[in-house]
């Protein structure tokens, strides 16, 4: 090697793309790594929930094939009502999020409460879905803050009622729950395709020709925007419908227990005592495969469907479809939404440090710090797994994504459409139908060390933001400064670390916000890779969620806000004093 | 009646400092033409007539469209067509889709042979299910100018149309529009960098200063 870079150093007019050194052949390899890192755990997590579901199982010394697991799967009481209820709450939640987010941003296209609707909905992004739940769920119980705020001047309440919420039998909870943590999501996804500067200021300019031709505003946004941004918001919108009808955090927090969502009776399987009864969960998990198989195709077609009856709309010169009312409807939903996000956090925030709350009150009592105090004790371990998972899970995340953003410039080729696909693959294919079958894997590899199954497994999870979030900003950067380096015999590695990297510094810090807070969040994969024994802050709010007290469940929830939070407010600060030199 | 663009005592301000000032009445089938440097102010007085003027710039004036003031309406009320520098055309929709979506609505048989027709006479038969990206910029300057004229409207601003065309598509372009806005007789602003525009326009020229 030192002769390589001795032959570098001494030739500095050698084509930064010729040349051989570590550092080159390092960053050529990444992205076939990266693809296998993503593909080899989920293909391989996906055949061990395959194998045993038609009865191949040798740890439990079965071997034949057949279809028990599907008999067992049939005869299981209520099944029909689970399935119903996953695909329900998925596909509403998200047609609902999906709507919600058009109209916003068609009543305030062009209008300065977009960015404020923006800004006051992204910190939403980087709360865990847990978190959200435990609020939401404080806010629309009987003894919750609506309850309280209605009573008993409207409700006539005297006594916490008895409600149905949350965990009501047809997961109107949970289709809560969902479209308002996802609502922020697909906004400031749409808000970002809005934000790349050439395509932003032709669609900008787009609506304004069509406001010139006499198209009322939402009009013009849903027949002039809407067509071209809606095949770049796809995606996204796939892995949400994908994670609303699999995920397991909001339906053990807000949905009912008999029966409950078809993800959450899986885990129950997987996790039994009964070892047996993980034949059925793997025929489960290919259930709930088919089902979010079945709902992403749906959604495709339905798309399909829209297109074919609305196109003749889009040219048919109407131009007016009761705009001014659906301006004011859209006010109000969103004035509901940001309101219904705030009392929930509001609410989180009073129970965590309430003494004594009789019911009808709107305030606590006594307010007091004893919950916290005593939280904390008893977090110090969890605490120290979810940053110590998140912080070299993150890092990692973010040196693979450099390596192969850099190996795109290096080959000046841009990613092919099947990598930039696969990036998504562990966003699209339901976490419960492939994880239980990675961790099989990973107990025939090696059955002791927990914490780094735990970190193997989020980063699937993580890997895909930490690469999002970056991407746009390296392939933003202007490439004249690594041409400069270069003339002036700066070898790659050099222009990579001395040039590059510096320039990407705040991105770099929002990329590793962001996936910490991701891997922060992960419930499902760090109960099951860590095999129950690695707890964190998620695992245990998850946990205390149903059953301990409100007081200490609302400190962990406001925990598992505060740590994404924090992370945040450093890549926000942090560049504003390191590297500075590099933004002016 | 003749139809006319008026500009009463119109004053736009970027913060507190003052752009220009301007008291204009354009009568139909004539074109004011506008020059000055960039940052005078030219594209944000289009943007005052059309209604869309951007947060930081503040105006005062009234605009009077054919003897009615038009202040009070929504850009999408004013029935004012544009034309910028860059074509504009929607590419989710073909050719006569971007004209079709301008026109009013009505009966889709006559819409669409209204569309032929109009394509025919500005030499671009044939060519309405072609995908506008693959149009030459000359011909994509023609259908942008077809989609605003066909959406009827009653006074136009030119903002810089035809700055992106290579010299001779330019003169050929700037004597189509110019010749349509002096058939439907409607008022016109245009706002130029290039004096050969403003000598073909053969109307009253304003030269803008940059503001101290």
């Amino acid at each position: 090697m030192s002769v390589v870079s001795n032959k570098l150093a001494a030739s500095p007019t050698l084509k930064p793309h010729k040349s051989a050194d570590m550092f080159s052949k390092l960053v050529k390899l990444s992205p076939r790594f990266l693809l296998a890192l993503l593909i080899l755990p989920v293909i391989g997590g996906l055949i061990s929930v395959l194998l045993p579901a038609f009865g191949y199982a040798p740890v439990l010394e079965q071997t034949t094939l057949g279809l028990h697991g599907f008999t067992m799967l049939m005869q299981t009481p209520g099944l029909t009502h689970m399935v119903m209820l996953s695909v329900g709450t998925g596909l509403i939640s998200t047609l609902l999020a999906f709507i919600i987010t058009l109209m916003i941003l068609a009543a305030f296209f062009n209008s300065p409460w977009l960015n404020r609707i923006q800004r006051l909905l992204s910190p939403i992004l980087v709360i865990p879905h847990a978190a959200a739940a435990i609020a939401v769920g404080f806010l629309i119980a009987p003894s919750g803050m609506i309850s309280r705020l209605v009573s008993p001047w409207f409700s006539g309440w005297e006594l916490a009622p008895n409600g149905m919420f949350p965990h009501d039998a047809f997961g109107i909870s949970i289709i809560l729950g969902l479209t308002l943590k996802e609502l922020p999501f697909l906004l400031l996804m749409a808000l970002g395709v809005l934000a790349q500067p050439e395509l932003g200021k032709k669609l900008r300019q787009q609506h304004k020709v069509a406001l010139n031709l006499g198209y009322c505003p939402m009009t013009a946004f849903f027949k002039v925007i809407l067509p071209s941004l809606y095949p770049l918001l796809r995606l996204p919108i796939l892995a949400v419908l994908a994670y609303a009808s699999a995920s397991v955090e909001m339906p053990l927090i807000l949905g009912p227990n008999t029966p409950p969502t078809l993800a959450v009776a899986i885990m129950h399987w997987f996790n039994d005592v009964d070892l047996n009864l993980r034949i059925k969960a793997s025929a489960g998990a290919l259930l709930q495969l088919v089902l979010t198989g079945g709902l992403l195709a749906l959604w495709l077609g339905g798309e399909k469907a829209i297109k074919a009856l609305f196109s003749d709309l889009l040219t048919n010169g109407e131009r007016e479809y009761g705009g001014v009312y659906w301006q004011k409807i859209t006010t109000v939903l969103t004035v509901f939404v940001i309101g219904f996000i705030l009392l929930s956090l509001i609410g989180l925030i009073m129970w965590s440090v309430a003494g004594f709350w009789r019911f009808p009150a709107a305030l606590p009592d006594q307010l007091t710090l004893l919950h916290f105090k005593s939280a904390l004790m008893q977090m110090q371990s969890p605490l120290y797994n979810t940053l110590a998972i998140g912080l070299v899970t993150t890092l990692f995340a973010i040196i693979i994504t450099l390596l192969c953003l850099e190996s795109e410039q290096l080959s000046a080729k841009p990613m092919s459409r099947f990598t930039s696909l696969i990036i998504y693959l562990p966003l699209l294919v339901p976490s419960i139908a492939f994880l239980f079958g990675l961790v099989w894997l990973q107990q025939l590899v090696n059955n002791q060390a927990a914490f780094f199954n735990v970190v193997f497994t989020h980063l699937l999870f993580v890997l895909p933001y930490v690469f999002l979030s970056l991407a746009s900003s390296y392939r933003r950067l202007d490439p004249r400064f690594a041409h400069v380096a270069a003339s002036l015999g700066a070898t790659p590695c050099k222009v990579f670390l001395q040039v590059k990297l510096p320039q990407l510094f705040a991105p770099i810090l929002i990329a590793a916000a962001l996936g910490l807070a991701i891997s922060f969040g992960q419930y499902l994969p760090t109960l099951l890779a860590g095999g129950g024994r690695i707890a964190t802050i998620t695992t245990e709010a998850v946990t205390l969620a149903n059953g301990a007290s409100r007081r200490t469940s609302a400190v962990y929830a406001i925990m598992q806000m505060a740590l994404p939070l924090i992370g945040f407010i450093l890549a926000w600060v942090l560049p504003k004093y390191f590297f500075k030199s590099a933004h002016r | 009646m003749q139809s006319s663009l008026e500009i009463k005592n119109c004053e736009l301000y970027r913060q507190h400092e003052q752009l220009l000032s301007l008291n204009e009445q354009v009568k139909g089938g004539e074109i004011l033409t506008i020059m000055g440097p960039s940052g005078s102010g030219k594209s944000s007085l289009l943007n005052w007539l059309t209604g869309t003027l951007p947060s930081g710039f503040n105006a005062s004036g009234e605009v009077w469209l054919n003897g009615k003031s038009i202040n009070d309406l929504p850009a999408h009320l004013r029935h004012i067509g544009v034309l910028y520098q860059d074509a504009l055309l929607f590419s989710h929709l073909s050719v006569s889709g971007n004209i079709a979506f301008a026109m009013p609505k009505g009966n889709k048989k006559q819409r669409l042979e209204k569309i032929e027709h109009a394509l025919e006479q500005i030499g671009l038969k044939g060519m309405a299910n072609r995908h506008p990206d693959n149009l030459s910029g000359g011909q994509q300057a023609r259908v942008a100018l077809l989609r605003m004229l066909l959406s009827e409207p009653k006074a136009i601003l030119l903002d810089e149309p035809f700055s992106k065309l290579d010299t001779q598509l330019r003169v050929d372009t700037r004597e189509l529009v110019f010749s349509q806005i002096r058939e439907h007789k409607l008022p016109a602003i245009m706002v130029t960098h290039d004096h050969s525009d403003a000598e073909a326009a053969n109307g009253k020229m304003i030269t803008l200063n940059l503001a101290k």
